[in-house]
């Protein structure tokens, strides 16, 4: 059964494998330049004691390499549209499942050696994609410190193999369950953007309880350290409780408008009246005003040291989701007509 | 019925078998027996469940109702099943990237009985090319190749679905020959559908007639023929007739009436001049006949009544 998947598909395995390579080979040489580019400016700033300011002066590769790379998210994606989709739809479609069924072998095992290679590729390649992008962008990371962002999390580490695992389950079963190559396909690609814009969105940032940390406004010195991952940040009243979900930046004077002006997220209307009085003679005054009324900034947020945490949980759901559907698969292809 | 004495279970029995889909009934009540060594026709008009027929007897569709056994067990995802059963699909369906020697190939890692020699020869002596893709072939080639691949699973049933359609005159009879070849060498079977009378008449010794979902004729063709008789006589009331016989079909014009029979006894009256039915005469009498309402009993089960009173 192997070789009939091979002979069935050698023709798209080289296609992806000239692929693979040539973006490889685009990724060492320009992961290179850029590494090489950040250890010296990283040296000099040592020297110069000025690296906290390393990410304002230095810019690392070019936006063209930066797309390129950011859209190996569509990777997963492409995976499960021309592997996945096709897989059992087209012998459906076309009929030559009634040839391989009719040999002396079992849909059992017919099934199993293909959704069996078309996963394994799906993993190999989902992880060799991403395997080359985490390294290619480790200097960009220890630079920028955005490991969790959207696009730097779902482009590195494991999570990529998961997606593409889950993508090429997803176009198997909407292929087994639907008999039509096409219609299956755009199956895949709504039910997998959906499920992932949904993911990053709502699902991911409660994976773990965030953590909170409050500080005095202007104080710079206790937020976390490393690539951590900011979910909100906002004001604490003096009996602890948040006063508004309102990021800090946004003490917008477009306010003055809707006649609630605030002071670093403070809405004037719930000040202690001795503050509000401040208002009107600078803000400085104001907040060293509830800075001593005990208000504080917060900041909510997920550590660096769980970006591994993150990864592993994120790439379980979608290999879990992605065995659901095979067995959805199974159960679909060995009971249904031919 | 006067079927001849077969010491060996049939290759074929099936009994009530129905299949149904959401809203189609494709198939009722199907009860039909095929006995081993035979080339069996499997005639009916389009719809009337030859496919569906042909299908649940392979494996690849579940029966909605009723039993079926074949080549002594039911038809299942069972590697030792699938190996006794050749099945070849009415769009003929192969790999179309793949060539005739990949094929070949492909059989050869999935059947424990496989006669790539066999494919070879024939293809070649056809002029059939093994190293090009099939879907570049003609439809008649492409049709040879997937007959001659499924011969070299060297099955004991044969399950053929209007295997010569796509082939023309010359190819269908070359390729009658070899089903008739391989079946004359013992231990195979064959079930063919087809609508082409003439290439049935020429190799086949067993009938199933499929009318309206429902089986009208099963047995060996002598025998059909032996059950049926034309009567031709002046135009009269045929009640009599029907009482003691099986009515197939009455053409009427102004003085005489032509009446097709399934001969119930001996016929006694002597208005009616009785004549032997031709295979092709008697194919379109249940072909044209219309479809038995819902609960009107099969043809067959009137082979019992015997009428006395003409």
């Amino acid at each position: 059964m192997t070789w009939l998947v091979w002979r069935q598909h050698r023709h798209q395995a080289s296609l992806a494998a000239a692929a693979l390579a040539a973006f490889a080979v685009l990724l060492l040489v320009t992961g290179r330049q850029m590494a090489s580019q950040y250890q010296s400016a990283h040296a000099a700033c040592a020297a110069s004691h000025t690296c906290g300011n390393l990410a304002n002066s230095l810019s690392l590769g070019s936006p063209v390499l930066f797309l390129l790379v950011t859209l190996t998210l569509l990777v997963p994606c492409l995976l499960g549209v021309f592997w996945g989709g096709p897989l059992v739809a087209r012998e459906l479609e076309t009929g030559t499942s009634q040839f391989a069924w009719t040999q002396s072998i079992t849909r059992r095992r017919w099934l199993t050696a293909k959704v069996g290679w078309a996963l394994l590729a799906a993993a190999a390649w989902g992880g060799a994609v991403s395997a080359l992008v985490t390294w290619w962008s480790s200097p960009v990371n220890a630079l920028n410190q955005q490991s969790f962002t959207p696009g730097q999390f779902d482009t590195q580490g494991i999570v990529p193999a998961g997606y593409a695992l889950f993508a090429v389950a997803l176009g198997i079963t909407a292929g087994a369950l639907l008999r039509r190559t096409l219609p299956a396909l755009a199956i895949t690609v709504g039910v997998f953007a959906a499920l992932r814009i949904v993911i990053t969105a709502y699902v991911r940032p409660h994976y773990m309880s965030a953590r909170t940390i409050l500080y005095k406004f202007g104080d710079l010195r206790p937020r976390p350290t490393g690539s951590y991952w900011v979910i909100s940040r906002g004001v604490v009243g003096p009996g602890g409780h948040a006063l508004s979900g309102q990021p800090q930046g946004v003490s917008d004077v477009s306010g003055v408008a809707r006649q609630s002006i605030a002071i670093n997220g403070v809405p004037v209307s719930n000040m202690p009246s001795a503050c509000r009085a401040l208002v009107f003679q600078g803000p400085i005054k104001a907040i060293s005003c509830l800075t001593a009324h005990g208000y504080r900034a917060s900041i909510t947020y997920q550590p660096a040291s769980r970006y591994w945490a993150f990864q592993s949980i994120e790439t379980g759901i979608f290999v879990a989701l992605a065995a659901a559907l095979i067995a959805v698969t199974v159960l679909v292809v060995l009971r249904r007509d031919a | 019925m006067t079927a001849r004495q077969d010491a060996a279970p049939p290759v074929i029995e099936t009994r009530g078998l129905a299949k149904r889909y959401r809203r189609v009934t494709a198939l009722t009540d199907c009860t039909i027996t095929v006995p081993e060594g035979r080339i069996s026709a499997l005639i009916g008009a389009n719809g009337a469940g030859k496919t569906t027929l042909l299908r649940m007897l392979a494996g690849l569709a579940r029966p909605s109702d009723g039993d079926v056994t074949v080549l002594g067990g039911t038809p299942r995802q069972d590697p030792a099943f699938l190996a006794g059963i050749g099945f070849l699909a009415q769009e003929i369906p192969l790999y179309r990237r793949l060539s005739a020697g990949d094929h070949i190939a492909v059989g050869a890692h999935l059947n424990p009985r496989w006669d790539a020699a066999s494919v070879r020869e024939r293809l070649s002596s056809l002029n059939i090319p093994l190293d090009q893709a099939v879907g570049t072939l003609s439809g008649g080639q492409r049709a040879q190749v997937a007959l001659s691949l499924t011969l070299a699973k060297r099955p004991r049933l044969l399950l053929l679905d209007e295997p010569v359609a796509a082939l023309d005159p010359l190819a269908r009879r070359q390729f009658l020959a070899t089903l008739a070849e391989a079946v004359a060498a013992g231990g195979l079977t064959v079930v063919l559908s087809s609508h082409l009378v003439a290439d049935i008449e020429r190799v086949c010794d067993h009938l199933i007639l499929l009318a309206a979902g429902r089986v009208q004729l099963c047995g060996d063709i002598d025998t059909v023929l032996a059950d049926h008789q034309v009567l031709v006589g002046p135009r009269k009331d045929t009640t009599a007739i029907q009482k003691a016989h099986t009515l197939v079909q009455a053409t009427h014009t102004a003085r005489q009436s032509t009446l097709l029979i399934r001969v119930g006894g001996p016929v006694i009256d002597p208005a009616w001049e009785a004549a032997d039915v031709g295979f092709e005469e008697l194919v379109l009498a249940y072909l044209s006949q219309p479809g038995p309402g819902p609960g009107a009993p099969p043809a067959i089960a009137h082979l019992t009544t015997v009428g006395e009173d003409q």
